[in-house]
């Protein structure tokens, strides 16, 4: 399978960056959790909307400056706090928002910011992706 | 999952002690311990044994510290990016509103993470929330020590590429002036709830 992965991925770099949009993901109030000095990690924020008619699947993320990005989810089960990574379906018509406690952005690598600056956030399904501007509040 | 030994045992420690508020509330609701929105007050506060901790600056942190004051312990971990922070700064937001019509519990971010949580990564961690937090570490003997007397749980998750993170119990423990534990509270906290239970705990009748 690494093969047809390879010459996906070649093809897509190829196609002009307007069809690289995942299919009708909105992206709308993207935040980030300014980090507490020296942290490795903090959180993102924002209400995802599937506008499409097919269903998406948000996979993954990257964010401008930070080391990496993955999607999170925090609950509660028996009294405890758990967190995971994985990947969110969103069914056409579908909102889901990423906030305190449950999904989010885990954001790692922090670069040095203060609240109000913006930073670009991609979320990725598969060969696509879509961005939006997240601006960094505290804390 | 693997689950640690140290980390079982708080949480049998966490059960056993639920199932003691539980039987304790179902055989015997003394007049008096008041009924709480968001949490349980235990009819009879259970006095904290000895235990050893070393606090954001470095210092000794015993029962001793807890004397003379209201606390609200909460268990975390600096690598916890979304909880934490969001339990941290909702607590401040509770401490201000409270502290303008009365008394007010000072903060304890007890961490369940003593192999990456030095009292140096505490101090920058606690500061960004404001005045008025104490973190609390200690070695692993130190930390279960306290946690499992707090009914406290935590245990070690691997994740991807080698690093793990940490499942930790979802409630906050009320200390009262003597070192006593007062009351739980269950997640997910609402402010509100929160502020009227302990404005009624915390301001003497």
């Amino acid at each position: 399978m690494k093969t047809p992965a390879a010459a996906l991925l070649a093809l897509t770099a190829l196609l002009p960056s307007a069809a690289l949009a995942c299919p009708g993901l909105e992206i709308a109030g993207g935040w980030i959790r300014l980090a507490p000095e020296g942290a490795g990690m903090t959180a993102g924020y924002a209400v995802l909307t599937n506008t499409g008619a097919k269903p998406l699947e948000v996979q993954g993320a990257r964010a401008a400056g930070f080391s990496g990005a993955e999607l999170h989810r925090s609950w509660v089960e028996n009294g405890m706090h758990r967190m995971s990574s994985g990947a969110l379906a969103l069914a056409p018509g579908a909102s889901a928002a990423l906030e305190p406690g449950g999904w989010h952005l885990m954001l790692f690598g922090p670069p040095a910011l203060k609240a109000g600056d913006r930073r670009t956030v991609t979320f990725e399904c598969g060969a696509t992706s879509a961005s939006g501007l997240f601006e960094i509040r505290a804390p | 999952m693997k689950i640690s030994p140290l980390a079982a045992g708080a949480f049998a420690g966490f059960l056993a002690l639920l199932a003691g508020v539980g039987t304790a509330l179902l055989f015997q609701t003394p007049a008096g311990t008041p009924e709480l929105q968001g949490g349980t007050a235990l009819p009879q506060p259970r006095p904290l044994r000895e235990f050893s901790m070393t606090d954001h600056t470095g210092a000794a942190f015993g029962p001793e510290r807890l004397q003379g004051r209201w606390s609200l312990v909460f268990a975390g971990f600096t690598s916890c990016p979304d909880v934490c922070p969001t339990t941290l700064a909702l607590l401040q937001q509770l401490r201000t509103a409270l502290a303008q019509t009365g008394p007010a519990p000072e903060i304890v971010f007890l961490s369940v993470d003593p192999e990456r949580d030095t009292p140096e990564r505490l101090r920058s961690y606690v500061a960004h929330f404001g005045e008025g937090i104490t973190g609390l570490t200690g070695s692993a003997e130190q930390l279960e020590a306290l946690a499992t007397q707090l009914a406290l749980a935590y245990v070690k998750v691997p994740t991807a590429g080698g690093d793990y993170t940490m499942d930790h119990s979802a409630a906050l423990v009320l200390i009262d002036p003597q070192a006593r534990i007062a009351a739980y509270f269950q997640a997910p906290f609402k402010a509100d709830t929160l502020a009227s239970d302990l404005r009624r705990l915390l301001t003497p009748a």
